[in-house]
């Protein structure tokens, strides 16, 4: 069975010879760039520098090499611009400040201020303010919120927070078209981000990719006006739906037959304990909208629809289930209520689990790789039976994590396949 | 026809900053005394934290909630200081350094301020020498330390640890994310709290035991 036909059988709630296994096919179920350097090192790849393909959360491509060594199922296809609004093109070397030797897109550019802490540019434009904040010690950038200072919270404009949102340009047509002929023939499931289809993420409403953004831009700003103004969050979203619709259409038409899986939206809805919306706000303002999008895509399309939500989201699954979603990441079973077997017996039939696989809040960063073996084999037994499984980590594979913990994670996948 | 107080503790339960603003000029004008005020704009909070942590509540809610006590007390600040009233306990709150995450820790601080605390908020990617400092400069009776990174707890540990080195008499409270009760214990705090209202509720029984 070839990886594109076992990620569609799971999806579709079928068992399968063995069960898939995804990293790095989008910037939720990825890899920080220093752990894949260590993967590298670790399964004796050509030693050169890790790209930088998503440097906000500083993730490191896993290229093909690193795909077949860990033995992944699902080939991204990244979106031509990355967060901070530049293209990954042209890669130069650039020095971490944890003194890594990685590659970033000759865009990316960044100056160091007195304390130390690294800032980076939006769309690579040294003259307008940073967008982004990576602290000394830190390793990954977080947005900075740039209020405009004609902000008028009793006068909301929706074309303000529409900016970001437009047609597809010919030169992403052209992009795309590119890659489309570049992996027509790939065995591995393919995996994109679509574009325009993220409503109210939180990481994106500060707008890292735009120089000036207007509009509401901070974070708090963005949640109190969910609460005080749900009719222009409405319109905003209608609005933005709207011109994704147009969006997946020339998309479609272009790579429609090469796409497997499609990441509608990284909303994050749960806290580690509690929601961040209460379910009717979100049956009311969401549902509707992700319901447009996944009943186009399952109307006019082969591909299957994958919803990102961190943290304590069980109160929201059957909406999610609602809103016609396929998938589900990253399960984050480490949160309140989200009890493994509980997920599997409740909804384990209606939507496929992407995630869920081992806590990288503690065990996969923390634990000891006897302990990180234990806890990926209990979750392959909860959760691969009847299909509806994708093996990944819940989120992002974070820095300063063992690399030992990652090949514990990798082996006891391997170990339940029965060894490859 | 509701009180002024009446009418501020529902437009601080309902997050109407408007409403929150004029109600509290209401009762400055009828001479109401600011303790009473400042009473009702706590009852208000403390109805919003505990709706919150029975998850009647979220975020947004708490956040416009918090916004509508702040219109308050911009009127009501300069009253409660003429009349030489001020909190009994300063509240200082930041995230460790390296982390920039502060939704949480914003919160926090709101619920803690609706509690009467006098809230330092040093803001985010604080290194410990700045917190040491801010402690002695703001003779702070509580500290609440916020990480959201696994990449972060070691710089909470840090700064715990710094502080203690110190010989610092001040309680410490822990939270965020990755955070756990048995983290908390290990790294010497004095509590940890999963949410912004049992974070009210853990400062109080801190000040109290103190």
């Amino acid at each position: 069975m070839k990886s594109k036909e076992r990620v569609r059988a799971v999806i579709d709630h079928r068992e399968t010879d063995r069960l898939p296994i995804d990293f790095g096919s989008s910037f939720i179920t990825g890899i920080h760039c220093s752990v894949v350097e260590g993967l590298r090192r670790h399964f004796g790849l050509e030693p050169r520098p890790v790209r930088v393909c998503e440097p906000y959360q500083m993730l490191g491509e896993v290229e093909p090499d690193l795909l077949d060594a860990l033995g992944l199922d699902v080939q991204p296809i990244f979106p031509q611009r990355t967060i901070f609004g530049f293209p990954n093109e042209n890669w130069k070397p650039w020095t971490t400040p944890w003194g890594q030797h990685v590659v970033v897109s000759e865009h990316f550019h960044t100056y160091t201020s007195v304390e130390g802490d690294t800032y980076i540019h939006p769309k690579g434009d040294r003259s307008a303010p940073p967008s982004g904040h990576m602290p000394k010690t830190g390793y990954f950038f977080d947005t900075i919120e740039r209020m405009d200072a004609d902000f008028d919270e009793d006068d909301l404009k929706v074309a303000d927070n529409l900016e970001e949102f437009g047609l597809m340009s010919d030169g992403e047509a052209a992009y795309w078209r590119s890659q489309a002929e570049l992996y027509r023939d790939c065995d591995r499931a393919i995996s994109v981000h679509l574009n325009g289809t993220c409503l109210g993420d939180i990481a994106l409403v500060p707008a890292p990719f735009l120089t000036h953004p207007k509009g509401v831009r901070g974070v708090a700003q963005w949640y109190m006006t969910v609460a005080s103004e749900p009719e222009f969050v409405m319109e905003l979203f209608d609005r933005q739906t709207e011109i994704a619709l147009e969006n997946m259409a020339r998309l479609h038409a272009i790579a429609g037959d090469v796409i497997d899986v499609v990441v509608v939206c990284g909303t994050d809805f749960g806290t580690q304990a509690s929601l961040f919306c209460g379910v009717p706000s979100v049956r009311e303002i969401w549902l509707p909208r992700y319901k447009r999008i996944n009943d186009w895509i399952h109307r006019n399309t082969a591909w299957r629809t994958f919803k990102h939500s961190c943290g304590a989201i069980e109160p929201l699954i059957e909406a999610f289930i609602d809103s016609g979603f396929d998938i589900l990441n990253p399960v984050q079973c480490s949160a309140a209520g989200m009890d493994p077997k509980e997920l599997k017996a409740k909804y384990g039939d209606r939507i496929t689990f992407w995630g869920g696989g081992v806590n990288t809040q503690e065990t996969l960063p923390f634990g000891t790789p006897g302990q990180v073996r234990a806890e990926v084999l209990e979750r392959c037994e909860i959760f691969a039976p009847g299909g509806g499984f994708v093996f990944n980590a819940i989120h992002n594979v974070q820095a300063l994590t063992p690399i030992e913990n990652v090949v514990a994670m990798i082996e006891a996948v391997d170990e339940f396949n029965g060894g490859r | 026809m509701n009180t002024p107080l009446e009418q501020l503790t529902s437009a601080i339960k309902a997050g109407k900053r408007k409403d929150a603003k004029s109600a509290t000029q209401a009762a400055l004008d009828a001479a109401i005394p600011p303790a009473q005020i400042l009473a009702a704009l706590g009852e208000g909070m403390a109805d919003v934290g505990r709706r919150f942590k029975a998850n009647e509540v979220f975020v947004p809610e708490v956040l416009v909630a918090a916004r509508a006590m702040q219109n308050s007390m911009d009127l009501l600040e300069p009253v409660l200081i003429e009349a030489g009233i001020q909190p009994a306990h300063t509240f200082l709150i930041c995230t460790v350094e390296g982390d920039l995450h502060d939704i949480g820790k914003n919160l926090v601080a709101m619920m803690i301020k609706g509690a009467n605390f006098k809230v330092v908020d040093l803001g985010t990617n604080v290194a410990p020498d700045v917190l040491i400092e801010a402690v002695e400069a703001h003779r702070a009776d509580i500290i609440g330390l916020s990480a959201l990174l696994t990449t972060t707890m070691p710089a909470m540990r840090e700064a715990v640890a710094r502080i203690r080195e110190r010989g610092l008499k001040v309680k410490i409270m822990v939270g965020g994310a990755p955070i756990t009760e048995g983290f908390a214990h290990e790294i010497g705090a004095d509590g940890y709290a999963p949410d912004a209202g049992s974070a009210v509720e853990l400062a109080l029984r801190l000040v109290e035991a103190a």
